[in-house]
């Protein structure tokens, strides 16, 4: 093999014709057209949009708690607080659908796209994947007020055990829930800082390094604390 | 009607340049199964992108700006049981989905070592595009285009050297 510099491949890449030879055809084309992107703005979208949907089943659930617990006034009062919950985090995760950065833009600027998308992530969707991950303990409480309705058709007094254990299973829904999707989307999000980094390497300095890291942890803090009260007000309405 | 008529325009028009589909997924996939996701997202991305197209730009110029924005923000999804990142890349030969000269084979083989950006920046020098179009493509100035491409044309080089 002859040696080979790079203008002597510029030059042949410009006369290669392979690129011209192979031929999708419309057909192909349309059919691609059909099909899902997999784009992290979909993921994003496809989260959330699931995540509302559970929401929404989650909701009809506490409904019927209230309805098969109504003669029991601080389950009512617990199950409306919980479906208003609800209510609120399906019109947040709405919401969030629609501040996905969007495509479409006439003459996309690779920096400023990558920067979009990860700010996005960091500043807003992180939230979302908390509020989602809040589906997994209102589905093991609503699991549990409904194996108690059936299984003893009330309520039974709880030991401090059960609340040890009832809230242990809770925490760790929520807990397990939220890594799960946190370490999904962090995978893809270091894909996309790493392009990032190497278009300017002075471009996420360390300051905005450490904000991010800090308002991670000042989120994480808010929403145990959170949760720690919504099962101590859990505990005092089933305990009173 | 219309969003039919639309959509005839817009399949020609890919139909028409889809070289530039090609190059760039030539650049960026290391399997036959890459390939396929980036040709689909690529052209899924130029449809969501196509109504705001006002033609401004060359449609080739566009449709390029689009697909490279397209290539370099798919991100590979977490694998639990396969690495998916090494895989396919040591079966994976371009020649099977193109008839290429030996040269270019070589090119492939050195391109392939790159990372992400530096392969667009020297995919949109391969097309002879201006200092300018690439700093305006990038988000980048026109100097940090002239330092970057110095650096990856000395890196591309060593590693073409060692390859032959």
């Amino acid at each position: 093999m002859k040696s080979l510099d790079l203008d002597s491949l510029k030059s042949v890449w410009k006369n290669e014709r392979s690129f011209e030879d192979r031929k999708l055809s419309e057909a192909d084309i349309e059919l691609y057209l059909s099909k899902r992107s997999k784009d992290i703005g979909s993921l994003f979208k496809t989260g959330l949009v699931i995540d509302i949907v559970l929401k929404g089943i989650i909701g009809l659930s506490f409904l019927g708690i209230i309805l098969l617990f109504k003669e029991d006034p601080t389950l009512v009062i617990l199950g409306s607080v919980i479906f208003l919950g609800i209510v609120w985090a399906i019109r947040y995760q709405w919401l969030m659908i629609t501040k996905i950065p969007p495509t479409g833009i006439e003459e996309p600027v690779v920096r400023t796209t990558l920067e979009e998308k990860i700010n996005f992530y960091h500043q807003k969707y992180i939230k979302s994947l908390y509020v989602g991950a809040v589906s997994n303990a209102l589905i093991i409480l609503a699991g549990i007020l409904y194996y108690f309705y059936f299984k003893y058709g009330e309520i039974r007094p709880f030991q401090w055990d059960d609340y040890l254990v009832f809230s242990a299973t809770i925490l760790i829904g929520f807990a397990l829930g939220a890594y799960v999707q946190i370490a999904q989307h962090r995978f893809q999000i270091k894909q996309l800082e790493s392009c990032l980094q190497e278009i300017d390497e002075d471009l996420i300095s360390t300051l905005t390094l450490r904000e991010q890291r800090n308002k991670k942890r000042r989120l994480v803090l808010v929403f145990v604390l959170a949760l720690v009260c919504g099962l101590l007000l859990l505990g005092y309405f089933i305990f009173r | 009607m219309k969003h039919d008529r639309t959509q005839k325009d817009f399949l020609e028009l890919i139909h028409r340049h889809q070289s530039i589909i090609h190059k760039i997924c030539f650049v960026y996939c290391n399997s036959s199964h890459d390939r396929e996701d980036l040709e689909q997202e690529i052209i899924l991305q130029l449809w969501k992108s196509y109504p705001s197209f006002q033609g401004k730009a060359a449609f080739s110029t566009w449709m390029y700006r689009v697909a490279l924005n397209t290539a370099i923000n798919l991100t590979r999804r977490p694998g639990l049981f396969i690495d998916t990142s090494s895989t396919h890349e040591l079966s994976y030969d371009p020649s099977d989905s193109y008839h290429l000269s030996e040269e270019i084979q070589i090119l492939y083989k050195a391109i392939s070592r790159l990372k992400k950006i530096e392969k667009a920046l020297i995919l949109l020098w391969l097309e002879e595009k201006s200092y300018e179009e690439i700093a305006e493509v990038i988000g980048i100035t026109v100097k940090h285009v002239s330092v970057k491409l110095v650096r990856i044309k000395t890196r591309l080089a060593e590693i073409i050297s060692n390859l032959i």
